[in-house]
């Protein structure tokens, strides 16, 4: 795969359409609406139902063929991409939705990562799960059009009937009256004035399809495998120096006063720079930038030093400002006297911490700047940048590179801006990368939760009513401008996969916003993983407590609308790949959960044991089985569901971060343990398909069952019902020293 | 001072020879095959092979290795084409974001050398330590165990045409 940076040829008589898109466009929009009929809370109420399971934002992708592709003449055929590898495999699954409708022969297809200067423009970004809905439709049409256009020209070129040509190694071939050959870049040599199709190029029904669905190998492994992929961490430039910035004690930490003058005298310090805000170092080399960095003489007030217990019991449901998200018949009075079982549930404070740390180079000509760097979002990095150095957006190219990593936290900026900023004041391209205890104490947090849930049963063990009551932290909001809160109430990050998805006469859900001194925001799956634990957790507690397997209790519990057929279908695959309600040798037993995100329904079964001694449990198997609609590349889609699990399975057993005297209490892997591979357990993936030809979702869904799945596994074995994360051996220990769980 | 990597004598200035060779090789000799991930040896992310043995970069000063052999991701292929390893980590699709994968590929490189037949509990023990946050360890597992299966027909193949010779 190429990393070209040249601009695609673009002026050739098309009309470019280039939409800006404004997160929640749509939203403000049809909210405004309806916030002036009904009201604040009712509008709150139907912008949640909106987004749940909604397939991320519109994408506005161009349906513009030079928007996306670039002819070369040496008859390269090349596809930009603006959505950021990061291992999920979307270059490979955007390749092959081009193919598919281009015709060319999968390997005549070069993939070059497009950059804010060159490319369809991407304002969305690689997230929530989002790109392969986003692009897939666009592409396709784009690519179809492109082939159209070219089928067309060659049929004039050689005197044939267009539906007599067939694609053929890059360009068109013609049978009769003998065999020709012309090539897509022949065809292009000899003509300036192409037009768009007046129609719109019909699109392959997808049951044609023959790329799309094929587990093609993936177009970044190779480079992967020999150390050549470039990386923002990897990024090299001639004269490049290293730079390296002060961060503050504590969470709220205000810097009074900070001198330079011992610094800048170390060996190969450059510069020191000291602005409004901001103070960092450039130096020949990173330790020595480090080491300034250190030696700078900085007085801090330090404010607050918020511990822990602060902000656990600030994050706890209850209190004014309530903001309904879910309604459904009379929750509220079935359960204010006639509660059968409640329960509470907490997930704490964790850190993204992708193995390639935050990492940029700028590089200055003029008043011209750009940046590489390792981001999800470099069009909005394109415009923080511009910003933050007060020059015009159009004046910044942002390259995105390869990801080390993503998980939500390559969705900053502070990077880009800390490298451009050295850059600029140093007068030479400038690399800064972060240390790994910068990676865990100074970006954004997962937030903590609380939850605590009620319901009630009738006789025959169907649940009549259910509650759940939710508080977080900020995922989104902290983002967001003030207006888009107002309007959507809840946070929609931090309540992802907390609305309840079983046919139930009675529900409601309910939010409380508690915004922490430590920033919180975007992680893999956003609330997903938490709202599912509580969620799941306390639907296999009201299984127990009706004496109904677990896994029938939930298909009791399905309505009949599709989604709710593809979730019982996924259940009943897992139920059968993991032998559910077969014996297991003794010290073992499973638990099985599941939710629906993006409109992707993933049911998982976890085996688990449990070390007596110690309290530590052991996840042997996860068994998964997802139906994420189309599926562009199967293999990868496993790929997603396997590395969803780990992730999974770390923040169920091990990672927590915690603040200590003001203070993110995190130096390294030491203290922040993440799943290794002597702990991960074996994965079996089955794949459904809704049958409908859309595709859906496929980096995030699957994490959401996985805490749940574990919990309820160690509840089966041992009767201890686990209701905090992470499940450590102390807090298991204790679970189960204290009274055994009513249930 | 000089260094040997990828059987190759590269001298490297003098001045500071407690540098961790992590540097040396990403920022002074622009192999950045090799990766930073925790610099404390927590991760595996910076292995190289030392002498055959696989070695934290990020916590080895160079003094430590400058009459030593070092091998980088870049050099553990032969010019008959990749190492089974990396031909396995291929062939099972292994790598997702890929950050962790020079470290683990040059761990199972050296177990494989030490352990030409490691069994699950090897594999597990030796990789152990290579953390990989996109959780491809199902994989991890599978293409090591087929890599050495990959390497241990290449030997019998050599051995049987020296036998024949």
């Amino acid at each position: 795969m190429s990393e070209t940076t040249a601009k695609p040829a673009k002026s050739r008589g098309w009309r470019i359409s280039r939409r800006g898109f404004l997160i929640g466009a749509g939203v403000v929009g049809a909210g405004l609406a309806l916030g002036v009929t009904f009201g604040l809370p009712e509008l709150h109420l139907r912008v949640a139902g909106m987004l749940d399971n909604a397939a991320g934002p519109p994408s506005n992708m161009p349906t513009d063929p030079w928007a996306w592709f670039e002819i070369t003449p040496d008859n390269a055929v090349k596809l930009y991409i603006g959505k950021a590898e990061m291992g999920q495999g979307v270059h490979t699954a955007i390749a092959q939705i081009a193919v598919e409708e281009l015709g060319v022969a999968w390997g005549d297809l070069e993939v070059v990562q497009a950059t804010t200067a060159n490319g369809p423009a991407d304002p969305s970004g690689t997230s929530g799960s989002s790109s392969v809905t986003g692009v897939y439709t666009p592409l396709r049409q784009a690519a179809a059009t492109l082939r159209t256009m070219l089928q067309t020209e060659a049929a004039r070129v050689l005197n044939q009937p267009a539906d007599t040509l067939t694609v053929h190694e890059r360009g068109f071939l013609s049978q009769a009256p003998a065999a020709r050959h012309i090539t897509f870049a022949e065809l292009m040599a000899g003509k300036t004035d192409w037009e768009a199709p007046e129609e719109t190029i019909p699109l392959k029904d997808f049951r044609d399809f023959t790329v799309i669905g094929q587990p093609l190998p993936r177009v970044d492994i190779p480079a992967k495998v020999t150390g050549q992929a470039g990386y923002g961490y990897d990024v090299k430039r001639p004269g490049m120096k290293f730079g390296a910035v002060l961060r503050p004690p504590t969470l709220e930490a205000k810097l009074r006063s900070v001198d330079g003058s011992a610094a800048a005298t170390l060996p190969g310090v450059r510069q020191v720079i000291i602005e409004e805000g901001f103070t960092g170092v450039v130096a020949d080399s990173r330790a020595q930038a480090q080491a300034a960095v250190a030696a700078l003489q900085a007085d801090w007030d330090l404010g607050k030093l918020w511990q822990q217990d602060e902000l656990d019991a600030h994050v706890t449901v209850g209190g004014d400002n309530a903001i309904v998200i879910q309604r459904a018949g009379r929750a509220p009075d079935l359960l204010t006297d006639q509660i059968t079982h409640q329960a509470e549930y907490r997930t704490p404070l964790a850190v993204q911490t992708p193995l390639e740390a935050q990492a940029a180079l700028a590089e200055w000509e003029g008043d011209r700047v750009r940046v590489w760097v390792s981001t999800q979002m470099h069009a909005r990095v394109r415009d923080v940048v511009a910003d933050a150095v007060g020059i015009n957006a159009d004046n910044v190219e942002i390259i995105p590179t390869y990801l080390g990593g993503g998980f939500g936290r390559k969705s900053g900026f502070d990077v880009a801006v800390e490298a451009a900023k050295l850059a600029r004041a140093a007068g030479v391209p400038v690399h800064v990368g972060w240390s790994r205890a910068e990676e865990l104490r100074h970006g954004y947090f997962r937030p903590p939760t609380h939850h605590r849930l009620a319901a009630q049963l009738d006789d025959r063990g169907q649940i009549i009513a259910l509650r759940h009551e939710q508080a977080s932290g900020d995922v989104a909001f902290g983002f967001l401008p003030g207006f888009l809160q107002v309007v959507m109430g809840a946070d929609f990050g931090a309540t992802r996969g907390a609305r309840i998805h079983y046919a139930i006469p009675n529900i409601q859900t309910v939010t409380w916003r508690r915004p922490l001194p430590v920033v919180t925001g975007w992680w893999r799956g956003l609330g997903l993983l938490a709202n599912t634990y509580a969620v799941e957790s306390f639907m296999d507690e009201l299984a127990h407590q009706a004496g109904i397997d677990p896994l029938q209790f939930r298909l009791n519990h399905l309505g009949d609308d599709p989604r709710s057929r593809r979730m019982a279908a996924v259940l009943e695959a897992a139920a059968a790949r993991a032998d559910w309600g077969t014996p297991l040798p003794p010290g073992r037993a499973r638990g099985i959960a599941c939710c629906s995100d993006v409109d992707t329904v993933v049911a998982e079964i976890a085996e688990v044991s449990l070390d007596d001694a110690t309290g530590q449990i052991r996840v042997h198997q996860v068994t998964a089985a997802m139906d994420c609609g189309l599926v562009i590349n199967p293999d990868g889609a496993r790929a997603q569901v396997e590395g969803n699990i780990m992730w999974g399975v770390g923040s169920t057993l091990l990672e927590e971060a915690r603040i200590v005297d003001g203070a993110v209490a995190l130096d390294n892997f030491n203290n922040y343990p993440v799943l290794s591979l002597r702990a991960a357990p074996h994965v079996e993936t089955v794949l459904l398909e809704a049958g409908d030809g859309q595709p859906r979702g496929v980096g995030e869904p699957p994490i959401g069952p996985v805490a749940a799945a574990i919990g309820n596994a160690v509840f089966a074995l041992t009767g201890t019902r686990l209701r905090e994360l992470p499940m450590t051996p102390a807090r298991v220990q204790a679970a189960r020293a204290a009274a055994p769980t009513a249930a | 001072m000089n260094l040997t990597i990828n059987g190759v004598l590269t001298p490297i200035a003098d001045d500071d020879p407690n540098r961790m060779l992590l540097w040396v090789l990403r920022d002074e000799l622009e192999l950045t095959g090799t990766k930073y991930g925790c610099g404390a040896g927590l991760c595996g992310a910076c292995t190289v092979i030392v002498d055959g043995v696989a070695t934290r970069a990020c916590i080895t000063p160079v003094s430590l290795v400058a009459d030593r052999s070092i091998t980088t991701i870049e050099g553990l292929a032969s010019p008959d084409g990749l190492h089974p390893v990396q031909q396995a980590f291929i062939d099972h699709q292994v790598p997702q974001c890929g950050w962790c994968m020079s470290g683990q590929i040059m761990t199972a490189a050296a177990l494989l050398a030490a352990t030409p037949a490691p069994n699950a509990d090897d594999i597990d023990s030796a990789l152990g330590g290579n953390l990989c946050r996109c959780g491809c360890y199902v994989r991890i597992r599978r293409a090591v165990a087929a890599a050495a299966k990959t390497a241990a027909a290449k030997t019998a193949v050599t051995q049987t045409h020296e036998v024949s010779a």
